[in-house]
């Protein structure tokens, strides 16, 4: 078996199964934990705070004024980044062909020349992360082995795409084959470490601000 | 590596150029006819004319051309190099000895030529082998006059200056090779060792890809330049998918959908209908086939990546080179994947469920013990 | 060790028990949010400490690090592994001791980091649950720890010079305001913050005097009078039971319907949003801030309010009344409607900064030089309304701010917004 073949065949297929069982198991682990019943009278209705924490959702999304100056920098680097990321992942023909092929739908994509501007630029956004990261006395104090993986993870599935791509480095079969090995890591990796926030960024958003937003509070 | 004594013509043994006089070709036209293989090598011109020159004055190398397990496409491929006059000068070019498809002689007479030629050219001949090598059954799958496959290539390889294996068959097993093997079939090079091996694979591969290396072999005497896979680098260097008329389309993200669409009227990329291009290695996209008229991907259909190892296994010939191929049983269907998101969620679910289950265990134990550590207080 | 409460303890015993108290609480939601946390270090700069010092360990979720540590040791998902490797390691005593600093000293449980973090994650809300831990670990600061002793025994954080009682009807006297004490069978029971009693007395009639002039049945009880929880700010959540329940208890014995906490953030926070979790069940009675209750009454009509004349007014919102108890709006209506001209601050309402001496902070004394560089942010803000009446509506606020007057000399003293509108009261009947 070669390399490509066994990327996108049993490793593949394991990352998968270690994947949705990790997730699942890490989510369960904590929601099945005791959930106190909040018994002080809620200002506002269940139906108002409810909303008020979906909304949260999305004005959470970026600092409220009083935070933009010593903030927006930051958020906007980490949410361009992302971006990029996303329009790369879905975006980009090879990517929808494989993830049309799991979930049986397709859609339009981009020029390929459009995705690798994004995803340079992308890649450059990630490596000032990283700068950032190591700069910053408070994100450094902040991080552990599991950011700096996280990342390092992250920038080897973009490197090797891009990598494949642009075919430098090696031929396209182990350069593909390469890339989808580092995302088979990243899916083995995903459920242990920080790369979660992808599933708690919304609840988290929405349950924190139901709860501020119950007490009539700002979220 | 071939010993220069090959190309020494022996004595009694008409060399090249006296054997083409004799057929009427002269210098000019020979020359002509080697800077054109070089070229199809993507050799330098004056190489054809040094090419031509060695050759004029070698003895022709005897070759042996043993047929295995296989469908006989890569002969008939061979024999349809371009110029009309190339099968003819490769039969010139070469002392073919044996070869159970072309010779007049058969039975004992045709083993014995076999016999002799290995004999003869002991250390100097060339062996070409089409076709993988049965091993079940104790090699019962293929036999000739009474001897497998197996035997025949391990006694063929002792006395060979080199062996060019013709085809995916014998390169890497091929077609018979395939899952689930059913005759034990292995390529060449896990039969024989200690000898040069090159690879000239492809189902078949491109006839002017076998001549030109083996003109290349008998004219140099040294094995040319090859990949990992021992692929003459100058015919696989370089992927369908790089020399590809279509590929500005890719690069574009223009695909055909399906082979009756709109995008496939319009030649766009085939990527999506399951081209193996970007990851197969072969001349097909410069060479073409039938002198240069067409190659698959031209008439509309995507490669089926032929000339790499395993291709047989690797899943759909028409779903996308990124689609994840699970196993044998080819592209995962989006039923499959469901059906191991739910097995393993469940497996999650389960394992969560314990982990909540232990820590609320370990909670309420430690809730007792401060319980009771108050009680003491009191 | 002087400033560890609980002194003897050995340090084992002490880590052994802040783990256990930690994740003995640790509940779906709060293991959500130490799970969520990605290490952007986006609230430190939403909190007053770090944006004052730019020392990165004021960052709000560090304050809960061990904490995190320990929640992936024992309660996560992968806690057997985390264990078994040893990724995580094991918190020690040391780290706890320092961890007090900034647990205590430099938080004031202010919420304004959970209003930035991208996460949505509520920081204030874990550091609050770190304090128990801290607590059940002996680590509490002993000024914190020794009020609350105090005030779980006795009813009040400290020994007074003459019982709160006498000291009520001395101010009644003094401001010649009817003082209703201890009455039963009231609408309205009425704490009071002991600051209130000790250095604000003016509060103290200010409120007497609106609810008799609003005409509502209401009662201070001696059983049940002070609104502070030093149980709260300690951590020690059985003891913050214990000292909420005094009020709980004479509230249902007096048949109140509404309990009304007057001029004190925190202890609106622990009435309101954590008395009933404590005791066990929904409180039979309502709880409301004194601004809550006089914007009601101004809504409905009852009360009038003449004009006041305190020309460009700042007001500085108690956190624990606007970002984390919602009551933002009320005082701006009672200042509206006193037509005071306003000029908030840069940071307003929910988002405005911390006085500083919340969570306990202004009463731990070796916190003091870290308050006032944080403070500093804060002066300035108000410095630059260009206001100079300076409105406020919680006595921590007050009394920290009067700390800073005499400590920077600062030309301003925040006063009460209740006693303001106890002095431009209009008779409802006037008007008609
Ligand atoms: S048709 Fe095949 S070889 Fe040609 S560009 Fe498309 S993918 Fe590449
Ligand atoms: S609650 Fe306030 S003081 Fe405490 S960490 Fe958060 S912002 Fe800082
Ligand atoms: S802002 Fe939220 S996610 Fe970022 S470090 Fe602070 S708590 Fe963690």
């Amino acid at each position: 078996m070669d390399l490509l073949s066994f990327a996108r065949g049993p490793a593949l297929k394991v990352a998968l199964a270690v994947f949705c069982a990790g997730v699942v198991w890490r989510i369960a682990a904590f929601a099945l934990l005791r959930i106190r019943r909040d018994l002080n009278r809620p200002r506002n209705s269940l139906f108002k705070y409810l909303g008020a924490g979906l909304y949260t959702i999305g004005t959470r999304s970026w600092p409220h004024p009083e935070f933009i100056r010593r903030t927006g920098a930051g958020e906007a680097l980490g949410y361009s980044y992302h971006m990029g990321l996303f329009v790369v992942v879905l975006l980009f023909a090879p990517h929808i062909a494989f993830l049309g092929s799991l979930f049986g739908i397709t859609w339009p994509g981009l020029p390929n020349s459009v995705i690798t501007v994004i995803a340079v630029i992308s890649l450059t956004l990630f490596l000032a992360v990283l700068f950032r990261r190591v700069t910053s006395p408070v994100i450094r104090m902040l991080s552990n082995f599991d950011d700096y993986f996280s990342w390092f993870i992250t920038m080897l599935v973009m490197v090797t795409g891009l990598a494949a791509t642009a075919q430098i480095g090696a031929r396209y079969s182990t350069l593909v084959a390469v890339h989808i090995l580092s995302v088979d890591v990243l899916l083995l990796w995903f459920p242990f470490g920080k790369l979660m926030h992808a599933f708690y960024i919304f609840p988290s958003r929405a349950i924190n601000g139901a709860i501020l937003a119950r007490k009539g509070a700002a979220s | 590596m071939i010993t220069r004594d090959a190309a020494t013509p022996a004595s009694g043994q008409l060399s090249v150029g006296e054997m083409l006089l004799a057929h009427g070709i002269g210098r000019r036209g020979f020359i002509k006819f080697c800077t054109a293989a070089a070229s199809a090598m993507a050799l330098p011109p004056w190489m054809g004319a040094a090419m031509a020159e060695q050759l004029r004055n070698a003895a022709r190398p005897s070759v042996v051309y043993l047929s295995f397990q296989e469908c006989t496409g890569c002969f008939e491929s061979f024999t349809r190099s371009f110029a009309p006059t190339i099968e003819n000068l490769i039969f010139n070019v070469i002392s073919l000895d044996y070869d159970d498809t072309l010779m007049a002689a058969a039975g004992d007479a045709a083993e014995a030529a076999l016999a002799s030629a290995m004999r003869d050219h002991f250390g100097n001949y060339v062996v070409v082998v089409d076709g993988s090598i049965p091993t079940g059954a104790g090699g019962a799958y293929c036999t000739a006059g009474g001897r497998s496959a197996v035997d025949t290539l391990r006694e063929a390889a002792k006395g060979a200056s080199a062996i060019i294996c013709v085809g995916t068959c014998s390169s890497f097993g091929g077609i018979p090779f395939a899952d689930p093997n059913p005759t034990g079939a292995w390529p060449v090079t896990a039969i024989v060792g200690g000898v040069p091996i090159i690879n000239v694979s492809g189902c078949p591969p491109i006839p002017e890809v076998i001549t030109g290396t083996l003109l290349q072999l008998v004219s140099t005497g040294q094995i040319p330049d090859l990949d990992e896979h021992r692929r003459p680098k100058a015919f696989f260097g370089n992927t369908i998918h790089d020399r590809c008329y279509r590929r500005p389309f890719f690069d574009a993200g223009k695909f055909a959908k399906t082979f009756d669409d709109e995008g496939a009227r319009n030649g766009w990329c085939l990527y999506e209908l399951g081209c193996k291009g970007p990851t197969t290695f072969n001349a097909c996209a410069t060479l073409k086939w039938n002198g240069g008229t067409s190659f698959p991907i031209e008439s509309g259909h995507g490669c089926l990546g032929c000339s790499e190892p395993g291709f047989w296994d690797k899943g759909s010939f028409y779903s996308a080179e990124s689609t994840p191929q699970w196993g044998k049983a080819g592209e995962a269907t989006p039923k499959q994947v469901v059906e191991l998101a739910g097995i393993t969620a469940g497996v999650g679910a389960v394992l969560g469920t314990a982990s909540a289950g232990v820590s609320r265990l370990r909670q309420a134990s430690r809730q007792k013990a401060a319980e009771h550590e108050h009680q003491g207080d009191e | 060790m002087s400033d560890v409460a609980v002194e003897g303890l050995p340090a084992q015993a002490r880590v052994a028990g802040a783990m256990q108290g930690f994740s003995r609480e640790i509940g779906a939601l709060s293991a959500f949010r130490l799970e969520s946390c990605i290490h952007c270090g986006i609230c430190a700069d939403a909190c007053h400490y770090y944006v004052a010092t730019e020392d990165p360990q004021y960052t709000p979720i560090w304050k809960v690090e061990p904490f995190k540590q320990a929640y992936k040791r024992e309660a996560s998902a992968f806690a057997p592994l985390f264990r078994l490797f040893g990724f995580k390691r094991a918190v020690s005593a040391e780290q706890l001791e320092h961890w007090q600093h900034l647990l205590f000293d430099s938080c004031n449980l202010c919420g304004r980091c959970s209003l930035i973090c991208p996460m949505g994650i509520d920081v204030a809300a874990l550091i609050e649950q770190a304090r128990h831990a801290m607590f059940d670990a002996g680590l509490a600061p002993k000024e914190l720890y020794d009020k609350a002793a105090h005030q779980r025994a006795t009813g009040q954080p400290e020994a007074s010079a003459e019982p709160y009682r006498d000291q009520l009807i001395a101010i009644g006297v003094r401001f010649d305001v009817r003082i209703p004490l201890d009455e039963s069978d009231v609408d309205v029971m009425l704490c009071i913050p002991r600051t209130d009693i000790d250095h604000y007395p003016g509060a103290v009639a200010a409120l007497a005097r609106v609810m008799s002039h609003l005409g509502v049945s209401c009662t201070f009880r001696s059983d049940g009078l002070i609104a502070e929880n030093y149980g709260y700010y300690a951590g020690g959540r059985e003891w913050q039971r214990d000292i909420s329940l005094r009020l709980i208890d004479t509230a249902i014995a007096c048949k109140a319907k509404t309990l009304i906490v007057p001029e004190c953030g925190h202890a609106y926070a622990a009435l309101r949003w954590e008395a009933a979790d404590l005791y066990g069940k929904p409180l039979p009675f309502k709880v409301l801030a004194v601004t809550e209750f006089l914007a009601q009454e101004l809504g409905a009509g009852r009360l009038r309010l003449g004009n006041a004349t305190t020309g460009p007014t700042t007001f500085q919102d108690p956190c624990q009344l606007s970002r984390t108890g919602g009551v933002t709006e009320a005082p701006r209506a009672l200042m509206k409607a006193m037509g005071v001209d306003l000029q908030e601050m840069r940071n307003n309402g929910s988002f405005s900064y911390c006085c500083g001496g919340g969570g306990g902070v202004v009463d731990i004394e070796r916190a003091a030089p870290l308050r006032y560089r944080t403070m500093e942010i804060k002066l300035r803000e108000i410095d630059d309304t260009g206001a100079n009446t300076f409105l406020t509506t919680c006595s921590d606020c007050r009394r920290t701010f009067d700390d800073a007057q005499r400590h920077f000399s600062w030309d301003k003293s925040p006063e009460s917004l209740l006693e303001l509108v106890a002095k431009n009261l209009i008779d409802a009947g006037a008007g008609r």
